[in-house]
């Protein structure tokens, strides 16, 4: 079994897609057409590029450390959330799914 | 109390902060003054503002092209950093703007170690109605 299919057996995980860093989508499990998943894994790798470009302009300009490289996003809608870590986008419920353990899991399974 | 302090007392906690939609910042509450400033909570704020326009484009966007829902209004925005994560709310300014009030209460966030970071309690806490509300 893929080992990115496993997230969806966590609570409140609907959607999960693994893109290359082109965007283009290698694998996409759960509730969405494969041609929206494809769009998914294009907006994932845009916002994830634009996150690592906020957070390396932060660092640069107050001389923090500890922002870059960045890890990962969370967009958080009215009922459905979008998490992003490396080359993995999640789509969840934005009540009721643990968060804390979805973006733990994520944060392993983009590991392997 | 303010929720300013409630958020303080998350595990981890670094700052929380109030800021206006265009960016500047309000009021803020620091852990560590060593290691977090309110100018750099200022640049923060404004990058905070920045994403959660982009990301409300986006929302909209993904919605009229897939005709899926729930997306929009964007409630909070999280970016976790190598070590920091900040997470910000637009919520009650949403809830504002839905009944038809034009003065709005500003974007609040926290700063947190990731290593104790608890995500879903920050989003409790920001969710939360002020009293009076």
């Amino acid at each position: 079994m893929s080992m990115i299919r496993r997230l969806l057996a966590l609570d409140g995980v609907n959607v999960v897609c693994h893109f290359r860093d082109d965007g283009y989508l290698i694998e996409g499990y759960g509730l969405m057409s494969r041609n929206d998943m494809g769009r998914l894994a294009r907006f994932a790798r845009d916002y994830r590029r634009m996150i690592q470009g906020n957070a390396d302009q932060l660092a640069m300009f107050t001389n923090m450390r500890g922002w870059t490289p960045p890890r990962g996003w969370v967009v958080r809608g009215a009922t459905q959330s979008v998490c992003g870590v490396a080359n993995l986008v999640c789509v969840v419920d934005s009540s009721g799914a643990p968060l804390n353990e979805i973006l733990l899991e994520l944060r392993e399974v983009s590991h392997w | 109390m303010t929720k300013l302090d409630d958020l303080m007392k998350l595990p981890g906690a670094m700052a929380a902060f109030e800021f206006r939609g265009s960016g500047e910042l309000l009021e803020q509450r620091i852990a560590y003054p060593d290691r977090i400033d309110e100018s750099i909570l200022d640049l923060l704020a404004h990058m905070c503002a920045a994403n959660m326009s982009i990301a409300t484009m986006q929302a909209r966007g993904w919605e009229k092209v897939t005709t899926m829902k729930g997306f929009y209004p964007v409630q909070e925005f999280t970016l976790i950093g190598f070590d920091w994560s900040v997470v910000v709310s637009g919520l009650h300014r949403e809830q504002y703007k839905q009944a038809g009030k034009f003065s709005l209460p500003p974007f609040m966030g926290v700063v947190m170690a990731n290593d104790k970071a608890d995500y879903e309690a920050a989003f409790t806490i920001l969710e939360q109605q002020e009293s009076g509300q």
